[in-house]
């Protein structure tokens, strides 16, 4: 919230890879990428409103390959985000932060948010 | 708003409050309490899509009409934007200082007022006027 110039730290290369880091930085580029995409949402949205033309223009594009590739990985995104803060909340009560832990509670956001994205578009996609 | 030089001394002492102590706080908290209202924007978002993707516009107005599906969730968009923008905001803090951070913020708030009112007009122009 400060605005004033923070100190900078050293960056990223001079550090071992953990999966807590790996996690973060996902969390924070699945955050960056929700952004952008809540305009696809209010896009669909948007057509819904004005009108059947719009509406067909933007489902054959959500609809084609690229656009359902689009979908999925915002699909997955959403959840490893969502299970991201989830993790924070956890933290918040100070638990789960020991050695082992953390990198437990890491791993388990990780294969959950692949595990719900493939339940959500097996169900829901590729089985109907 | 301004940039100061952030000493050793500063950092040291803790009388220098260095960072606003308010609106850090009020940061902190909203971005937890409209984190957690997001799992509810989830859940309507995966049962709308599911139900309406691909779907005709009589088909979404059908479902999306509903008042009570159709006013809570143009609700949930405005709380999503907020997210949104306390969210770029700490990484725009991270990278940015000065008067460009100035600007992407906002030009971050123009993005996000503008997913907040176009969302939530367009799901309560189908609510409302069909």
């Amino acid at each position: 919230m400060s605005v004033r110039a923070r100190p900078t730290s050293p960056h990223l290369q001079i550090y071992r890879w953990t999966i807590t880091m790996a996690m973060s930085i996902i969390h924070r580029a699945t955050g960056i990428a929700n952004y952008a995409g809540m305009a696809l949402l209010v896009i669909w949205l948007g057509a819904a409103a004005f009108g059947q033309d719009a509406l067909t223009s933007v489902n054959f594009i959500y609809g084609s390959w690229f656009g359902q590739l689009v979908l999925f990985g915002f699909t997955w995104s959403l959840a490893h985000h969502m299970l991201g803060g989830l993790r924070h909340f956890v933290w918040d009560f100070a638990v789960m932060m020991e050695p082992g832990q953390r990198e437990a509670l890491a791993w388990a956001n990780l294969a959950a948010s692949v595990v719900i994205t493939l339940l959500i578009w097996t169900l829901f996609v590729w089985m109907v | 708003m301004r940039d100061t030089v952030i000493t050793k001394d500063m950092i040291a002492n803790p009388t220098s409050h260095y960072g606003n102590a308010k609106a850090s706080t009020r940061h902190f908290i909203t971005q937890r309490v409209t984190g957690a209202i997001n799992i509810v924007f989830l859940g309507f978002l995966l049962f709308i899509v599911v139900r309406l993707a691909g779907q005709d516009r009589a088909d979404i107005v059908g479902v999306l009409g509903a008042w009570w599906v159709g006013v809570p969730f143009a609700v949930l968009i405005g709380v999503v934007a907020v997210h949104m923008r306390n969210g770029m905001r700490d990484t725009l803090e991270d990278y940015m200082h000065g008067s460009v951070y100035r600007l992407a913020m906002l030009l971050n708030t123009l993005f996000c007022l503008l997913i907040a009112l176009a969302g939530a007009g367009a799901v309560l122009k189908i609510v409302f006027w069909g």
